[in-house]
Formats: C-alpha cells, structure tokens, sequence
C-alpha cells in the first residue's frame, strides 16, 4: 500500500530539541544512537527526602542556546520551547518572522510552568508574594511556552496548547496535522515542552512509579519511571510547499490516531485495548498497513503496568509480527519528559527514519520474558527496507496518541 | 467525508444551578448570581475584589452519586455531571456515551483546589507525604478522563488549555473530529474551579473588577467605566454529532456547526491582550472565507467581551473591522451575567443560537467612544443570519466558530 492516499501529504522540515542529553538535536542524535543515558544525579528540585534520587535534567544552557536578555525571565518551560522552536524553524530553512500566511503552534504540556509558580508559592505563603514575584505566575498557564513560541515568531495563525497528560505532545502534533490537512494552516510549529518540579517528581513518587535507578523499558526487573525535562519541535507544512521552497524534507507524517481507554485514571487496560485503539486510528489515517511498520518508538515509560500494556497493544496492531518489529524506547536515555514526550519521541523517529536505523534503548539488563519485545539495544540496528514507523504516547485518564511517519519520498538512508 | 455537525445536548454547572434552564433565566433577568469569595488570610490584597459566582457544593445527585464524587476533584464533578446531562437527550441509557465517542474539554486552571493542597502538603509535611489521589485528580486532563470514564467515551480525549479562547477551540476541534467521521459524537466544553487563592491571583494581577467610590464591583463589558471582569466556575458540555444521525434518532438538534478557526495576536503580553485589530481581522475573514462566508451573512454576535479594560477595547474594534462599512449586528456581552471562565459563557452561545431572548447587559450605562460598540439592550434577538462567537484569550490566542440557528 503506497503512503499516497492522503490528498495533502504533510511534511516534516524542521527539527528541534532541548533534553538531558543536551541543547539541540546535535545534543540528542549522538546520544540516541550511542544509547547513552543521560539520566542521572539532578539539581532542578530538591529531592533529598524522596525514595528516589534520578531525573533527566536539561544541563544549563551553553552560551550559543542562551536567549536575549529581555526573554531572560520566561520559565524554563517557556525557555526549552523557544530554543526548540527556533532550532527548528532555522532547521526548516526559514527566516525571521512567520507573519506571513497562516502559520499555526500546536503545543503540548503537562505542567507549564509549574517550577515557577512552585517558587511563587514559597514566597506567597511566607507573606512574600508582592507585585515583583508575580512574573514567576506568569508563565504558570499551560498555554505560556506555545503562547511564547508564537509570540516569538510572530505566528498569525491559530494558537493551540494541549494538556492530555503524557499524551500532550503527540496529541498536539495530530492536531497540526488535521489543521495542514485541511487547509487550514500552510505550516504549523507542533511540539510541546515540560519542566521537572516537586510536584510531579512527588506525585510520580507517591505513586510509586519512579524507578531508582535509571528507567529500564521492557527490561525483566524494572521498577519504573525515571522523569525528565526538555522540549521537542517539529516544523510541519504541505509536501508541495515544502518542494516548491526547496526546504529538505527530513520524514513525512502520515497519519495520527488517538483514543481513550475510559477504564482508570492512572492504570491502563491490561488488555492495551485502549492504545490498540489509536494505533489502528493512527494506521487508517496514514493509509498504511501494519505490515508497512517497521520500527516503533515505544512510549516505554518502565513502568510494569505501562509496558506489559503497551506490548498488548502492539500485539493487536502487528499480530505473529510483533516481536520481529524493531522498538526503542527514547525514556531510557532522556527521560519521561510528560506533556512534551511525545515530541522529543518524534524527534527522534524522524532521526531514526532519516538515518535508517533505530536507535538502541539504554541499559544492558535483561528484557522482561513476558514480553516478546525485539528491543533495539548495545547498537543502532538498521532498518530493513523503506519502513513506516510509529511512536506511541500513553497517558495518564487513559488518554492515548499515535503517529504515523515515513521517510520523505525519494529520500534513500 | 465532510459531515454537517449539530449540538443536540447540553449540560451545565454552574453559580445559577444545574443545567441551561437557570443559566438561561439568568440571563433573561442580567443578573448575575455572585457571592462572596472566602478569604484566607494573605490571600487578598485589601480593597480587591470580593465578588465572584461560585458554584457552591451543589446536590449533583442525580447525576454523580456522591460516593463516585468524593474520588474526585470539584471540576471533575462538574464535568462529568455537566456530560451526563448533555447525554440525556440522546436517549442513551446511563448516560454511555460510547467506545467513538471523543471528549474535548478545556480548562483554565485545572484542578487548581487540589494542585494547591498536594503542593501546600509536599511543603508542609515533606514531599514523601504527597497524596496519590491528590496528584492523579491535579492534572489538567483529569476532568476529561473522568467524563470518558463515566460515560464510556473510548475516542480521543482532548483537553485544551488555552485560557479564555479554550471552550470554542474545544467546541472547534470537537466538530472537526466528527465532521470528518474520525468519530461519531463528540462531548465538548469547559469546566474550571474557583478557589480563593486563583481568586486572589486573578486580583493581583488586575484582571478583576473592583469597586470604586462610584460604582459597586461589576463587570461591564464595553462601558466606559470597565475596569475587569468577574471570575465564575462551573462546567458547561455540549453533546455534538453528524446530523444525519440525530436526525434520523428524531434528536431536534440544537444548531449546526458553520465555521471555526483561530488567529494569534503576537503583540499580546503573556498575561494581557495586545493590539493586533488587524491580524485577528484577517484571521476572521480567513475562518468566514474557508466556509464561503462573509460579515454580511452574520446576524448575531456572541462577544467574549468580559469587562477587561484591555480585551474589551481588542474585541470591539475587531468587530468594528470586521463589519467596516456595514451595520453591526447585535452584540451580546454574557459575560456581565455569567462571568470569565467556568461554562457560561459556552452556555449562552448555545441559548443565543437557539435565539432565546436575552435580558439587558448588566453594569452597560455608559458607550466607550473608543470602542463604539452598545451591547444587547434587552429582548428578543434578531431572527436571522448566522451567529459568530468569539473569544480572544490574554496572551493573544484566539478563537471564533459560527453557527447556524435551525
């Protein structure tokens, strides 16, 4: 089956990212394909009363990723969208500002800018929270850093935040393609970005779902999640567009799909009906079979419920074929980045179609035998053929997204 | 497929009661149902505002037991006892709302009551003390959740955060799931809580009205005198689907979906409204163009006007723009009676576009020259042409849908 069915087939010509492994895709690409872990000891919050002492910090921003001064007292959340924004965007061939023409963000996040207001919150219940504390509110709304990354592109066109937990990101890059698609924007900014803070880092923990060590997807013995922090972006626009600028077509996105488990509000469908459910949504929208999948980038939180879930799922979609279909899990080395996961897995699906190979998940221990995962591990492994591939994001209330993406046409690894 | 939309149930929570029949009366008196806000102490700055409609601990009974209720956040209760009754007229039996039924709800604020508990008990207790229930009930998307749960919704479930523009971008990709067949219903609304403390932050910030030695504390949108809105909480859900299908269930839809779409003003603050009158013009006419529409098939206006100095003056030379050299429709202003956030506002877009006569825009006395714009003075709303309501969000999102009266 051909990845033509669409009537405006949209692709992605721009890439951007902030993670633990570093500012910028240059930071991330070595690090995915090495399968090095940038989890580890972290500083972002004080965490020395937890069971758990690991995270996937961003470092501090070298000085060619720092912003002007004026947007010095954006949140981090604000300032981990903008680099990527503005990464992607150069990345995309394009200058300057994106007045001209619809141009639309779609932004995911799970906590904005929490950090901050947690800071404000310090200070306001200590009798402290005069006018001057008040900018750290300011980007506490989950619709600050799509709001910034608009307003610093000077973006015309509709402006859209998504807070579906986990499934933010993923969720608003569907959203950016349903507006390409119909026409109702010529390019879209989609992504999404989330900082660490107390309260997911205590939330996760009171859950029991942070794992001591650095996360382990699909692994035998895993015992979690291990969060993180950062920002992934994606420049989306209409393939035609994209050829008549002459801007590099880096993969296409050819289809999303999501669903609701409607079962709990932390647990999933043991069954993995739920996510089954929007990766078939996610096939029929891309025109692809499951036979045309050739490599998944796993949600893989390393949490039990979540993974066991997950391969459920992708037992449904892919059948006897399941355990022969590549899948790396992006958490192991970055983290459980939440509302912005799904786009720094993006990210990295598209790097891993452009390069043909799949990246190897981080960790050397032995994967859970329940599970008949063919978990990429040790060395990128090369992907056979000309493959679809899927990245999945499941998240918290059973909300659950998928994506479609190919190579860009004529684009040979 | 490109399939016709109609809202065929609506369901509400709010400072008037349940459901759209109180909202309406509320509307058809202009007045507004607003109560003191509790003060902690620290919270408010002295001489702040004092006012808003609260929703209270209301009897959700018939719609969400109480035991079901106390596993869950206020806007939780408000959002899935406002989708039950949306689902009502569907005739579905308990309220199910099926495995391709997609849920897009927005929120300003989340669960901001239990956000400020989990994190005033991590500060306080330790932060190995922190609350499992707390923390799964504080996410933004957990009203959302809630509403797939209890109703069986097994479709994508959305939840938009986008302050003050969320509800009609919610009530936008909502019918664009179900127009393009992607699913088959689609739940749609708004819900937000009020606690004191978002109160007292709302304050801080500017946003609220406040009383002066002239005037009480009241929202007037357009007037000359505006100087902030009136916070509200609560919870409205519409129930959306293909025409076709209501029709042929003998369901009488509500109105049908037209047109959407949204602009971004860059020249907005991140906590205030901007200048863009262009911009957001040339947004709007690109939404009117794309369904072959234009300003003079517009018969009514739902304004997002709130009272907001700044947001008020955005709105209403928008409008102006748009309608250049032609008359300007009505306008309404529920925001005077409903207040900012919480599900009025998208209730009263409903009761409008079902032509509903709407009473007189409280706190209006006095035109802004500026502005130029004399909200609804009271009566029944005109019969025809097409209905534009808009939103314009601080921080410069915005977002309009049309819809037509059946």
């Amino acid at each position: 089956m051909p990845h033509e069915a669409r009537p405006r087939r949209i692709a992605v010509t721009g890439l951007g990212a902030v993670s633990a492994a570093g500012w910028g895709v240059a930071a991330l690409w070595p690090a995915l394909r090495e399968g090095r872990t940038a989890l580890g000891p972290f500083s972002r919050i004080d965490h020395t009363r937890h069971r758990t002492h690991v995270a996937g910090q961003v470092p501090d921003a070298p000085f060619s990723a720092r912003l002007p001064r004026h947007l010095a007292r954006l949140s981090f959340s604000e300032r981990f969208a903008l680099f990527a924004a503005r990464e992607a965007v150069a990345d995309a061939g394009l200058a300057g500002p994106l007045e001209d023409g619809p141009v639309g963000v779609f932004f995911g996040t799970s906590t904005g800018g929490l950090l901050e207001s947690e800071w404000y919150l310090d200070r306001f219940w200590q009798g402290n929270g005069g006018r001057a504390a008040l900018n750290l509110m300011a980007g506490h709304q989950l619709n600050a850093p799509g709001d910034a990354v608009a307003r610093h592109l000077r973006v015309t066109g509709p402006v859209e935040t998504i807070s579906s937990a986990c499934a933010s990101a993923a969720l608003a890059i569907a959203a950016a393609l349903r507006a390409l698609q119909e026409g109702e924007v010529e390019l879209a900014i989609a992504g999404g970005s989330d900082c660490l803070c107390a309260t997911t880092y205590a939330g996760f923990n009171s859950l029991r779902s942070v794992d001591e060590s650095p996360c382990r997807p699909f692994g035998q013995d895993r015992g979690g999640l291990s969060l993180g922090e950062g920002a992934g972006v994606l420049v989306l626009e209409p393939l035609e567009r994209a050829r008549t600028r002459g801007a590099r077509v880096r993969a296409q996105l050819l289809g999303a799909g999501a669903s609701c488990d409607a079962n709990h509000m932390t647990a999933p469908l043991e069954s993995g009906q739920g996510a089954a459910a929007a990766i078939a949504g996610a096939l029929a929208d891309a025109s692809t079979g499951p036979e045309q999948v050739g490599y998944v980038n796993a949600h893989g939180t390393g949490t039990p419920l979540n993974d066991a879930a997950e391969w459920a799922a992708l037992v449904t979609a892919f059948g006897d074929r399941a355990p022969r279909v590549p899948v790396s899990a992006t958490k192991s080395i970055v983290g459980h980045l939440l509302g912005s996961s799904g786009a720094i897995e993006a990210v990295a699906t598209v790097l891993c179609l452009e390069a043909g190979e799949a990246h190897p998940t981080a960790g050397d221990g032995p994967v859970d035998s329940r599970l008949k995962v063919d978990l990429v591990r040790g060395e990128p492994r090369r992907l056979s053929g000309d493959p679809a591939a899927l990245s999945t994001s499941l998240g918290f209330g059973g909300a659950n997204a998928a994506l479609v993406f190919a190579r860009g046409p004529g684009e040979a690894a | 497929m490109n399939r016709s939309v109609v809202i065929t149930g609506v369901g509400a929570v709010s400072a008037f009661g349940l459901g759209l029949g109180p909202i309406r009366e509320g509307l058809l008196a202009g007045t507004p149902r607003l109560t003191e806000v509790e003060r902690p102490e620290g919270y408010h700055r002295a001489g702040g505002a004092r006012l808003a409609a609260l929703v209270g601990a209301p009897d959700l009974g018939p719609w969400l037991p109480a035991g079901a209720g106390r596993r869950m956040s206020p806007p939780s209760r408000f959002a899935v006892a406002a989708a039950r009754m949306a689902l009502r007229p569907a005739g579905d039996e308990g309220e199910r709302a099926g495995t391709e039924t997609a849920v897009f709800l927005s929120t300003a604020f989340g669960p901001a009551s239990f956000s400020e508990k989990l994190y005033r008990s991590i500060l306080t207790d330790g932060p190995e003390t922190a609350s499992p229930f707390l923390f799964t009930e504080c996410v933004a998307n957990a009203p959302a959740a809630q509403v797939a749960i209890a109703c069986g919704a097994g479709g994508p479930s959305v939840t938009i955060v986008q302050r003050e523009a969320g509800s009609l971008i919610a009530l936008g990709r909502g019918a664009s799931e179900v127009t393009s067949g992607r699913t088959s219903r689609a739940l749609v609304g708004v819900v937000d809580e009020l606690p004191p403390m978002a109160h007292a932050l709302l304050d801080r910030y500017g946003a609220l009205a406040r009383a002066t030695p002239e005037s009480a504390e009241v929202a007037r949108p357009f007037d000359r005198r505006r100087n902030g809105f009136t916070a509200s909480e609560g919870a409205t859900v519409l129930l959306l689907e293909d025409e076709d299908s209501a029709r042929a269930r003998a369901t009488r839809p509500l109105a049908r979906i037209r047109a959407f779409g949204g602009a971004f003003d860059a020249s907005a603050s991140r906590v205030g409204w901007g200048t863009g009158v262009a911009t957001l013009r040339q947004g709007l006419l690109r939404l009117l163009d794309r369904a072959g529409l234009g300003p003079r098939d517009l018969g009514l206006v739902v304004s997002g006007a709130s009272g907001s100095v700044a947001g008020d003056r955005l709105e209403a030379l928008v409008l102006r723009a748009l309608f250049a050299d032609l008359p300007l429709p009505r306008i309404l202003a529920p925001k005077a009676v409903t207040g900012e956030y919480g599900g009025g506002f998208l209730a009263s877009v409903v009761l409008a576009a079902e032509r509903h006569p709407f009473g007189p825009t409280p706190g209006f006395a006095e035109p802004d020259p500026e502005l130029g714009i004399v909200p609804h003075g009271g009566g029944a709303l005109p019969r025809g042409g097409l209905l534009l309501a808009g939103s314009l969000a601080a921080g410069g999102s915005a977002f309009w849908v049309v819809l037509e009266t059946l």
